[in-house]
C-alpha cells in the first residue's frame, strides 16, 4: 500500500513537471500572421530615455522609438550622413559658427496618454532645444553632457543656472539659451562658440539629441526611462525589465522609403530588393535578454531568434578553418556576415607612472614582447586583426602602410635589448609592474595570464590585478594604475574619437586614460578639432597617429572583426558599424521561416 | 511566549542597525565613489563634482544630522529605498522580481525537502544494504557535480535536443512553463546534499533506544518511522528548513541567469557588479529582517515539536 502511494506521488511529480514544460510552443507558431523580429540582448537595458544613455543595448532599442535629425545611410560605404527628421543637410554660416536646420513637417509623436486626448502632437524645432537643454540640466545628470561642454553659446550658463535650482521641477526650460533658438516651428538654429565640424555626426545623429515629447517628460517624471515617447517607426508595448522588451509598429509613423541606392554588390546581395518600399516592414520587434551564450545559441539553432553572434565555445561548430560556414550551418540555411568593427584594444601605460612614464625603451620593450598573432588566434579564433596603430581600419584616415612601421611587431630579441636600455635609464633592475584587468571573469583571467607570460618571458616581473569594472574605472580615472587592459570603439566614422584619447586636456577621468602629453600632438589636435573633412585633415590624422605611436603610450593589440550569423529568412541584414534604428529596414521572409520547422525535423 | 517574542523582536533593533552600518561602511567607505561612472565618458572633474553634490556624496559621512549615514538609516527605516542606478524605484524592482524568484525557489525547495526527507527515512531504515550504499554513492556524485553542469546538461538535452521544455524564457510562455525545467534541475542538483544530511539525522535517531523499544513492542515500521523517528528528527530538520526560507527570497542566481527568469538573485548580483549601492542596501536590509524573523519562527517551532523546550 505505502509503496504504491509513494510510487504514485513520484509519478505525479514527474508528470506535473514534464506537463508544465512540455508545452514548448515555438514562437514561430504564433508569428504566422505577424512579421515579428526576434533578437537577443546580452545585457539588461538601463533605460529608454535617449537623453541619458550611452550603452550599446539601450541605444539599440531606443533608436527604434526615437529618431535623430540625421542618420547614416543604411547601405552606402563609406558611411554617409543623411537627413532623418531634418529636411536637408544643415545650412552652415561662413564663419562655421551658425547651423540652420530645417525640420520635416508632418512628423508626429507616437500616441500616448501624456497628450491631451492621447493623440501625439506634431514635432517642432522647440523639441530639439528641449532635448539639448535636458542634457545640460545638472538635475537630470545626463551622461552626455561632455558632448556639449563648452560648445554652444549660452548652454554652459544654462547648466550653471540649473545648479542653483533646488529641485528638478524648479528648472525653467523656457529660459533662453542664445545658441539654441527656433527660427519658426520648423527651423532650428544652433550657434557655436567655436567651429565644431563634428556637430552633425557627434551630436545631431546621436540618440542623445533625439526629441522625446516634453509632455511625456513632465507626465512620467523619473519614470520617463520606461515611457519613451518619440517619433520613430516603433513604439514601446512592454518592457519587462531584465526579461524582454517588445515594440510594436507605430501606426502614426509617416513611413519612409527603403533606400534605392547602395554600394557595390548590394543589388547582387539582395539588399536592394525592397528599394522604394515603405518602411517599417515588421509588425513587432522582441528582444529577449539572454546574458549567457549557451541559451542564446540554442535558441538561434531552434529558429527562435533571427540572428546571433558566434559564441567562442561554438565557433568550431559554426565556422571552418577557411573561415566559412560549416556544412551543419549551411544545411540549416544559416548565413554568415563578416565586418570590421571600428574598435581598437590595447595594453595601456600610465604615462604619469614614475617607472613607465619616463622610460620609453621599457614601454617599447613590452610592446615588442607581445605576440599579437598568437593572442588573436587563442582568444578570437584568429578572427580579429592585428592593431599596428590605434586608428581602426574602417576609418577613412586609416593608414594603409601602418604595418610597415613595425610598432606591433613581435620581436622578443629586440624587446630584451630595449629592456637593458630601460634598466640603464631606471638605474638598476626594474621593479615588478602591475597590470590592471577590467574584470574577474575567465576571459580577463586568461588574457591577464597570456600578457603576463609574454612580458615575463623578456625578463620583467608582472603582477596581474583582476578587479571589478567599477574598481578598475576608479583606478584608471584616478590615474593610479600602471598598465591596464582596455579598448575603445569609435562612435562616429571619423578618427577624431581616437585622436582625442591622446590629447593632454582630456587626461583621466577624460578619454586620455594614458595621461599622455606631447605638445606637438596637442597643437595638431587643436588644429584638426575645428577642421572640416579634407585630404589635409586626413594627412594630419596620420601624422598625429605616428607621433603617438613613436612615444608608445600603449601596446596596441587588435581590431575587432565581427562574425555574425542569421537565418536566411532575416532580410536586409547588412552589417552597419553605427547601427541606430535598424529594425525598420529588416524584413522576414515568412514562408522561409515557416519552412525551418520542417527542416529541423528532417535534420533531427 | 508573548514576552519572549517581544523581547526577541527588540533584539532585532541592534542587529538591523549593525547591518545598516556594515553595508554603509562597505559600500561607501571601501567601495569608493560612484560619481565617476555616472559622469560617463570624457567627463570633466567639474561634472564629477556636480554629480557628487547632486547625490549628496559631498555631505559628511557620519557626524551631522544631514550626514550620509543618517540619510541611509532614515531611508531604510521608512522602506523608502529610492531609485536604483537605472532610475527605477527599488521597491518596484523588488516587487517585480520576488514573484519569479519565489516561483522558482519555493517549489524547488519544498520538493527537495519532502523528497530527501522521505528518501532519508527509507535509506536509513535499510542502512547497510545495497540500496543504502547506492543512495550514498548517488548523493556524493550529485554533490560533486558542479551546479552549472546540471544546468548545461538539462538545457541542452531536455530542452534543446528532446524539446520537452523551453530552452529559455519567452513572453509567449506562462510562468509555469518557463520555470518547470529550472525547478527540475534545482531538485535534482539539490537532492544529493540534502539526502545525505537527512540520512545522517535519521541514522542518529534509528540507533536510539526508543526505536529498538518501539520495534520490540511490536509497532509496525510505518508507525516507528513516521510517528517516532521523524518526530524526533524534527529539530535539525526545522533548523535547516526554516532558516533556509528567508534565502528563498533571494532566488537562484545561476538558474535565473541561464533560463531568463527575472528574479531577485540575478538582480542582486548585478547590483553588486555595477555597485548599485541603493539596491544592495535594500536587499541586504530586507534579507536581514527576514532572517531575524525566521530565526524567531525556528525557536517557536522548536517548542511546538518538542515539549521539553520552553521559551523563556
Amino acid at each position: 500500500m505505502k509503496h504504491k502511494e509513494v510510487r504514485l506521488l513520484a509519478i505525479a511529480l514527474v508528470v506535473t513537471i514534464f506537463a508544465l514544460g512540455g508545452c514548448d510552443s515555438s514562437p514561430s507558431d504564433k508569428d504566422a500572421d505577424e512579421m515579428v523580429l526576434r533578437h537577443a540582448l546580452f545585457t539588461k537595458l538601463k533605460g529608454l530615455d535617449p537623453g541619458n544613455m550611452r550603452d550599446f543595448y539601450s541605444v539599440t532599442v531606443a533608436s527604434q522609438i526615437c529618431e535623430t535629425l540625421y542618420q547614416y545611410h543604411f547601405l552606402k560605404r563609406p558611411y554617409e550622413i543623411i537627413p532623418l527628421l531634418a529636411k536637408e543637410m544643415p545650412e552652415i554660416s561662413d564663419d562655421f559658427l551658425t547651423y540652420t536646420i530645417k525640420i520635416k513637417k508632418g512628423v508626429y509623436f507616437q500616441d500616448d496618454k501624456c497628450f491631451p486626448g492621447g493623440r501625439g502632437r506634431e514635432l517642432k524645432a522647440e523639441d530639439f532645444i528641449f532635448a539639448i537643454k535636458r542634457i545640460a540640466d545638472i538635475k537630470y545628470l545626463s551622461q552626455n553632457w561632455s558632448m556639449f561642454d563648452g560648445k554652444i553659446v549660452g548652454l554652459d550658463e544654462f547648466r550653471e543656472y540649473t545648479k542653483s535650482c533646488e529641485k528638478p521641477e524648479d528648472v525653467d526650460y523656457s529660459r533662453k539659451v542664445e545658441g539654441l533658438t527656433a527660427g519658426d516651428d520648423y527651423t532650428l538654429v544652433i550657434k557655436l562658440k567655436k567651429p565644431w565640424p563634428q556637430l552633425v555626426s557627434t551630436a545631431l545623429a546621436d540618440i542623445a539629441t533625439a526629441p522625446i515629447a516634453k509632455e511625456a517628460v513632465y507626465s512620467y517624471g523619473k519614470d520617463i526611462v520606461s515611457h519613451p515617447v518619440g517619433t520613430g517607426p516603433f513604439m514601446l508595448k512592454e518592457w519587462r525589465r531584465g526579461s524582454y522588451v517588445e515594440l510594436v509598429r507605430n501606426p502614426k509613423f509617416r513611413g519612409e522609403p527603403y533606400p534605392s541606392q547602395g554600394g557595390p554588390g548590394d543589388a547582387e546581395a539582395g539588399y536592394l530588393d525592397d528599394a522604394g518600399k515603405i518602411m517599417p516592414f515588421a509588425d513587432r520587434v522582441i528582444w529577449t535578454i539572454i546574458e549567457e551564450y549557451q541559451p542564446a545559441w540554442l535558441l538561434f539553432l531552434q529558429g527562435k531568434i533571427d540572428n546571433s553572434p558566434i559564441p567562442k565555445d561554438n565557433y568550431n561548430e559554426a565556422i571552418t578553418e577557411t573561415r566559412d560556414l560549416t556544412p551543419a550551418m549551411k544545411q540549416r540555411n544559416i548565413r554568415l556576415k563578416k565586418f570590421t568593427d571600428p574598435s581598437t584594444f590595447w595594453l595601456g601605460f600610465n604615462m604619469l607612472d614614475p617607472v613607465l612614464g619616463e622610460n620609453k625603451p621599457l614601454r617599447r620593450a613590452i610592446s615588442y614582447a607581445i605576440d599579437r598573432e598568437k593572442f588573436i588566434e587563442i582568444f578570437f579564433n584568429g578572427r580579429h586583426l592585428v592593431a599596428h596603430g590605434f586608428v581602426a581600419p574602417l576609418m577613412d584616415s586609416y593608414n594603409p602602410n601602418i604595418k610597415e612601421k613595425g610598432y606591433a611587431r613581435y620581436d622578443p630579441v629586440k624587446a630584451r635589448e630595449l629592456l637593458k636600455e630601460a634598466e640603464q635609464i631606471h638605474g638598476g633592475k626594474l621593479p615588478e609592474l602591475k597590470m590592471a584587468m577590467p574584470g574577474t571573469n575567465s576571459f580577463n583571467r586568461q588574457l591577464g595570464q597570456f600578457l603576463k607570460r609574454y612580458i615575463t618571458a623578456i625578463g620583467l616581473d608582472v603582477e596581474v590585478e583582476y578587479m571589478d569594472w567599477p574598481t578598475y574605472m576608479e583606478k584608471v580615472n584616478s590615474r593610479s594604475v600602471q598598465m591596464f587592459s582596455s579598448g575603445a570603439r569609435a562612435s562616429i566614422p571619423d578618427a577624431e574619437d581616437f585622436m582625442g584619447m591622446f590629447y593632454s586636456k582630456y587626461w583621466a577621468p577624460g578619454s586620455n586614460r594614458f595621461n599622455y602629453r606631447n605638445p606637438e600632438f596637442d597643437k595638431l589636435y587643436e588644429k584638426i578639432e575645428v577642421m572640416f573633412d579634407s585630404p589635409r585633415r586626413k594627412e594630419l590624422y596620420r601624422k598625429m597617429e605616428l607621433i603617438a605611436l613613436e612615444d608608445c603610450p600603449a601596446a596596441f593589440l587588435n581590431h575587432r572583426v565581427v562574425f555574425a550569423l542569421h537565418h536566411d529568412w532575416y532580410k536586409n541584414y547588412k552589417p552597419h558599424a553605427f547601427a541606430y534604428g535598424m529594425s525598420k529596414y529588416r524584413r522576414i521572409d515568412m514562408k522561409k521561416r515557416a519552412e525551418y520547422k520542417e527542416l529541423l525535423k528532417k535534420i533531427k | 511566549m508573548t514576552a519572549y517574542i517581544i523581547r526577541r523582536l527588540l533584539y532585532t533593533i541592534p542587529i538591523v542597525f549593525g547591518v545598516l552600518l556594515l553595508t554603509f561602511v562597505l559600500f561607501t567607505l571601501i567601495g569608493g565613489d560612484i560619481s565617476l561612472e555616472i559622469a560617463g565618458k570624457g567627463a570633466t572633474q567639474e561634472t564629477i563634482d556636480d554629480i557628487r553634490r547632486e547625490y549628496g556624496l559631498n555631505k559628511p559621512l557620519f557626524l551631522a544630522w544631514d550626514s550620509q549615514f543618517i540619510n541611509h538609516f532614515k531611508s531604510a527605516l521608512t522602506f523608502d529605498f529610492g531609485r536604483s542606478r537605472d532610475r527605477e524605484l527599488i521597491i518596484d524592482k523588488i516587487k517585480r522580481g520576488v514573484g519569479p524568484s519565489l516561483a522558482l525557489t519555493v517549489p524547488m525547495f519544498f520538493c527537495v525537502v519532502i523528497i530527501s526527507v522521505s528518501l532519508a527515512l527509507v535509506v536509513a531504515f535499510v542502512r547497510g544494504s545495497v540500496w543504502d550504499t547506492l543512495a550514498v554513492f548517488i548523493c556524493v556524485a550529485g554533490m560533486s557535480i558542479p551546479y552549472l553542469s546540471f544546468i548545461l546538461f538539462g538545457q541542452y538535452f531536455l530542452a534543446y535536443k528532446w524539446g520537452i521544455f523551453p530552452v529559455f524564457f519567452s513572453p509567449d510562455l506562462t510562468m509555469a512553463q518557463y520555470v518547470a525545467l529550472p525547478v527540475l534541475i534545482g531538485i535534482v542538483a539539490g537532492l544529493g546534499g540534502n539526502l545525505r544530511f537527512y540520512r545522517t539525522v535519521m541514522l542518529d535517531e534509528m540507533r536510539s533506544d526508543y526505536v529498538r523499544t518501539a520495534f520490540a513492542k511490536g509497532l509496525n515500521t510505518r508507525r516507528v518511522l513516521f510517528k517516532h523517528v521523524l518526530k524526533n528528527a524534527m529539530i535539525p530538520i526545522i533548523t535547516r528548513v526554516v532558516l533556509a526560507i528567508p534565502f528563498l527570497f533571494l532566488g537562484s542566481l545561476l538558474l535565473e541567469r541561464f533560463f531568463g527568469i527575472p528574479g531577485l538573485g540575478h538582480m542582486m548580483i548585478e547590483a553588486i557588479g555595477s555597485r548599485d549601492y541603493f539596491v544592495i542596501n535594500a536587499m541586504t536590509y530586507i534579507s536581514a529582517i527576514l532572517f531575524v524573523l525566521f530565526n524567531l519562527i525556528t525557536d517557536i517551532c522548536y517548542s511546538l515539536v518538542d515539549p521539553r523546550i520552553s521559551l523563556e
